[in-house]
Parts: C-alpha cells; structure tokens; sequence
C-alpha cells in the first residue's frame, strides 16, 4: 500500500513538473468522460491553428469542429458553444485530466474527463452482432420501441440507435468476448449503449444491456435480431396536419422581415417546410440533404423555407446561431426564427400541425400550398440503409409534387 | 435500473481508496463537484442566489408595478399568461415566449419558465446577486453506503416539487435501506426528471442536524448506479433545496417516513438567508 502511495506521489510530481506554460495540447487523444456506468469513449483532436489552436471532437470517424480552443496555462479549453458547454482539462504530459460541463437548471452537469494521447484502437464488431436489433427499453411503465443497428466500419465497431421519431447520431465503440459498447457524445447529448450478447448454439441470439444517458441515467434494454417486421412505427405516422387549408407561417427573417407563406417565392411552388433547430444533431444531418435537393429542383420549382426553433429565445443570440448553421451548410433558401425549441411551443406557433413530437420535422406542401406529407424526425447517415431510403423518398416525394399541374390556391 | 435484492446495504469499503493525507480530505470528484457548484451559483443566469421571485401563472399575472402580483422596481408593466403549455411575456414592445429553465432578458431582470404544462411558473432574475456560496461538513467516511434499490411494487406517478421548488411529474422508483447509527432506516425513493432521457434517483430527507447546522426543512441526495443493480448512496453529497439560498423559492414538504434519527454531519450546512422552512408538516 505505502510503495502504491509512493509510486502515484512520484507519478504526480512527475506530472506536475510537466505542467505549466510549456504543456502542450496539440496531437490526438483518447479520450473518455466518467459515467457512473463505464467510460463513454471518444476522441480529441488538437491543432495549431496561426497563434491560438482549434479542434474537434470524434464519434469515432465522425468528427465536429470546437468552437474555441483555448489554452490558459497549464489548461485546455474546449468549448461548445452550441450548448453552453465546455470541456477543461489540464495538460500534464502525455495526459489530459479534468470535466465536462454545461448549464443546468438545478446546479451544473459536470462529468469527469479525462485523455490520453493517440487513438482508440479499432475494434471490430463479429458477424453474430452486426445488423439491426428490434429493442425494448424498459422503463418505469412499460417498454418503448428502439432500433439498434450495429456495423463495421473504417473505425471498427459502429451503428446507432433509432427511435419513432429519428436516431441517436453516429455511435462508435468496441467489443471484448461479448461485451460491447457504443459510444456517442457530441457535447449535449451523453449516450452509452453498454451490453452483451448471448445466444447461439441453436438459441436465438439476443442483446441485453444498458442504455445510459447522461452521468447516471440508466435504462436498461433486451433486443432480438430483427426480422424487417416493423417494430417502430414509420416517419409518417406520428404527425398530422389539416390537409384541406394552406399551409400558413409567418415569422421574421434572419434581417427581421416577416415572411409568409404568400410571399410570391412560394406561389405554385412545390415548398419542403424544414422545422429545425441549430442545436438538434440531426437536423445538422437533415440539412446537407435539402441543400442537394434545392439545387438540383430549384429551377424546377422547388422552394424550401427552414423554421428555426432555437434555444435562447434571445432574438439577437438566435439570429446569430442560425447564420452560423446557413454558412455552414451554404444554405441559400431563407431560414426563419420561428420560435424557442420547446415541443410545446413549436407546436403552439404551428396550430395546423397534430402530434408534432421531432426536430426536424419536413413538411412537403403541393403547389396548391397544402400538406401532402409530413416527415418527423430523421434517418441520419448513421442508420446507413435507413438514411439511404429516406433520402429517395424526399426525392421521389419532391419529384412527385414537382410534376403536379400548377393550381391556383 | 432496479434488481430485488437483500435490502442490507453496507458500508462502501471506500475507506481504503480515499487519500492517506486526511480522513477528512474530499474526494477529488466530490472536490471538483463543489467547486463547479459554487462557480455555478455565482455566475450562473439562473443561480438561485440571484432569483428575485418564482410565481405560479395561473390564469396570468402582471409584473413590474407596485401593485402588481411581482413588483419590480424600474420595470414596466409586462404581464405573463400560460396558454397550452407555453408560456409568453407580453409588454409594450410585445410578446415573447418565456422557454422553460432559459432565461431570457427582461430589462435588467431576466425570466425563464419551468414546471408542468398547465401549471407553469416562472423565475425571475435580478442583476443583483447575493454573494453567499455553499458551505458544506469536512469530508465523512461513514455516511457513505452501496446497495440495492428494492423497486416500488407499484410504480407511481407523483407530483412533488424538486430542489427548485419547481412541481415536476417524479415516479416513486422504491426503497433503499441504510443502517445509520446502528438502526436500518427505510429511505422512499423517487426518480426526479432532469432533462431528455435523463433523470435522478433522489431521497429527499431530514436528519437530527435540520435546523442543528443544516437547513429545517431537509436536504436531498442523489442515488448512483455502482454496477450490477446497486446504487451508491453518499450523504457527503447531500445538497439544500433552493428556499435554502432565497426565500423567492417555496420548499418541498419533506416526503413522509424520509427522516433519520441520527445526526447526518456530512454534505452541505446552512447558512441562513432561506425561506423559514415549513416544520412538522410531510408531504404524503
């Protein structure tokens, strides 16, 4: 015990020797947040960028820039400001120690940190595990429907988990006997999937875990393999909206003028409503897609106008996060601020809606102006053949209203 | 997650990975904790410590005036009305949604929203803040305990109000036995709502110290996963509800049958200011 004492007292001296001014933070880490359920893996990187650094976080190949990184001493600040969120660490040589952090309403969500310097090792998924698992969440009432998909991919063992209403982003994450893990954290949203696998030898192989959220949320969940029966119900089943009326919006701008649905960009036009929010993970998936579909329809008659629901409800904060997601994306159709991200108030402020449940939800308008189909949620790129399909049937919808006979409202 | 299990819990043998510097040494987890805690509570929008007012809407009340249900000195007539679970501020230069637990600014004051849909209130901020932080007992090994949850045999909705004085829909998720001062006690458990997909498993509880050292009308604790269906159970992270920092926030009624006859010296004390606690009075 006393020689432990001495070795972890030399290891810190030696650490502490390497801290200060000259620490060095570039290169790439591993790196984990500290659940209270196991190590939520992910990755770091840390560059030069002219006097200052840059960076970004990695789901395994899947990687998103910081918005700052800064270095105050022998710390390093990684910064999210999507979500008022931050990581800091102090760098002691080869190692990064230190929390994550953003604001909560009953004090603040703080995990502990900690990194490594290199890259996780690619751990690849067996056959037995790769497909698409119909799940059960288990909660306090009853169980809900998700889909976990598993594959290998150029960083190994990867998938997401899928609900009625869109997925959980992009997991990455490892398997040891018949254990696994999956990982996703994109600086709000915490997820684990921690489980194991059984079956075989003429028993059919099932999955049996926990779903963890946050520091210390756990759900558990038992999946079978599943069998293409539907288990979780389609993209257009959960909302409705009164088709016999126009579809009608009027919000301001991004420079403070109203917009309608009568403003004469839209008159005749085939319209996809793009109900969204910087914030939404997903919605950053959904967006390159209505790019790719605005400029290959556009000159067909195509229009799309994003409602914007954001977090702040501060107009100037909100106008502000919005330009940054137009610029990111090159978002040339306008992007409206239509409100707070609240599921509440999104639906309030859209009365013909029924059952608005998802950011992003796509409403398809006819050249008449009214609903022919609503999409809520959507399949990113993570669901791999999920997304594939999605994206054809936006397609295949949006060419389908296009060909449609102009009708005067 | 719950698993039926013996309802003994022990003595977390924590004892032996604790610094050998001081038994009275914090954790650094816990260190780090408190630490984020009272940078929290000093710069925080919606720190507690520079709450104004919280309100019930109810049919919508006026702000601002002297005679108004919240007076604010230097702000002009605004009132806030609940309509399907939004919430809007409306004044001479508009109307704007109020988003739940997000500030937003209001002059010098800023509001946020919270609570059911139905029942929503709303926070008010000042640019004042008071400058008290959190004080909290050394460090104590013996309050510290892992065990299993004996899940409800029905589980429950309830209504109760959090640590914010917010009424919040819990679930009543069982009970966890601890052996203090040498006598089992029976702690109700309720998973709290914190966010998407994320809750708390907290005991809300009152000790010998309330009133002795800690706030009267009882603290929280949090329960947490230690593997295999157990839970840690840390009383050394027992925290006030906010009518422990401003009397704008009204407390939770302890919940019945939470009490320990023993002195629970661990976690945070009280260092007056609250709003006077109720006493003798338990919620159902």
């Amino acid at each position: 015990m006393r020689a432990g004492v001495l070795a972890l007292a030399g290891a810190l001296a030696a650490a502490l020797a390497m801290a200060g001014p000259g620490a060095k933070p570039a290169g790439e880490w591993r790196a984990a947040l500290e659940l209270a359920g196991g190590e939520l893996r992910f990755g770091v990187v840390v560059e030069r960028d002219g006097g200052g650094w840059r960076g970004r976080l990695c789901n395994g190949t899947r990687c998103q820039p910081f918005t700052a990184v800064t270095q105050a001493g022998d710390s390093i600040v990684l910064e999210m400001a999507d979500y008022a969120a931050a990581i800091t660490a102090k760098v002691s040589g080869d190692s990064l120690a230190g929390s994550y952090r953003n604001v909560g309403n009953r004090g603040p969500r703080i995990i502990p940190f900690r990194a490594a310097r290199g890259r996780w090792p690619v751990s690849r998924a067996p056959e037995r595990l790769v497909g698409r698992w119909d799940a059960r969440w288990i909660g306090d009432f009853g169980t809900t429907p998700r889909v976990i998909d598993v594959r290998n991919g150029k960083a190994g063992l990867e998938g997401t988990i899928i609900s009625n209403t869109g997925d959980y982003g992009h997991f990455a994450g490892q398997m040891t006997g018949d254990s696994f893990a999956l990982a996703h954290f994109d600086g709000s949203y915490v997820y684990l999937l921690t489980g194991s696998l059984s079956g075989g030898g003429g028993k059919p192989d099932t999955l049996r875990g926990l779903f963890h959220a946050g520091i210390r949320t756990q759900t558990p969940f038992i999946a079978v393999r599943s069998t293409g029966a539907p288990h979780l119900k389609t993209v257009t089943e959960n909302t409705k909206a009164d088709t016999t009326e126009p579809f009608r919006f009027a919000f301001p701008d991004l420079d403070g003028r109203t917009v309608t649905e009568q403003d004469p960009r839209f008159k005749g036009k085939v319209v996809m409503v793009d109900v969204f929010g910087t914030w939404c993970p997903t919605c950053h998936d959904a967006a390159p897609e209505l790019v790719k579909l605005y400029r290959k329809y556009h000159d067909q008659g195509l229009e799309i106008v994003g409602l914007a629901y954001e977090v702040s409800g501060d107009t100037a904060v909100d106008n502000r996060q919005v330009r940054r997601f137009r610029e990111k994306f090159g978002i040339t159709y306008p992007m409206l601020l239509a409100g707070i991200n609240l599921t509440d108030a999104a639906a309030a402020t859209l009365p013909q809606l029924q059952g608005f449940t998802a950011f992003p939800t796509t409403i398809f308008l006819g050249r008449d102006g009214k609903v022919r189909r609503i999409h809520a949620g959507f399949y990113g790129p993570a669901t791999g053949a999920q997304h594939a399909k999605q994206v054809r049937e936006w397609e295949d919808e949006v060419r389908k209203l296009l060909a449609e006979k102009s009708v005067s409202p | 997650m719950t698993h039926r299990r013996s309802a003994a819990w022990a003595l977390a043998a924590l004892v032996a990975l604790t610094p050998p510097l001081s038994s009275q040494a914090s954790p650094p987890d816990i260190a780090q904790e408190r630490a984020a805690y009272a940078e929290w509570l000093a710069t925080a929008p919606n720190s507690p410590l520079a709450a104004v007012a919280q309100q019930p809407i109810g049919a919508g009340i006026r702000l601002g005036p002297a005679d108004a249900d919240v007076p604010i000195e230097g702000v002009a007539e605004h009132r806030v009305s609940e309509r399907n679970g939004v919430v809007t501020l409306s004044g001479a230069l508009g109307s704007r949604v109020v988003p739940a637990g997000r500030p937003i600014s209001f002059g010098a004051y800023s509001i946020a929203s919270g609570g059911v849909p139905g029942r929503r209130v709303v926070t008010i901020y000042g640019p004042k803040r008071k400058t008290k932080s959190a004080a909290y007992y050394d460090y104590a090994t013996g309050v510290v305990f892992v065990g299993p949850l004996t899940p409800a045999e029905e589980p429950a909705k309830v209504r109760v109000l959090a640590l914010d004085g917010i009424e919040v829909d819990a679930v009543e998720a069982g009970t966890v036995v601890v052996p203090f001062g040498g006598r089992p006690v029976t702690l109700r458990v309720r998973r709290i709502p914190t966010g998407e997909d994320e809750s708390e498993l907290e005991i809300y509880f009152r000790d010998a110290t309330n009133d002795q050292g800690t706030y009267p009308a009882g603290r929280f604790v949090s329960l947490v996963p230690a593997g295999e269906g157990r839970y840690r159970l840390d009383f050394n992270r027992a925290r006030n509800p906010f009518c422990a920092y401003s009397s704008a926030f009204p407390c939770p009624a302890p919940w019945r049958g939470n009490t320990i006859e023993a002195k629970v010296e661990a976690g945070e004390r009280y260092l007056g200011g609250g709003l006077d606690a109720p006493r003798g009075l338990e919620a159902k």
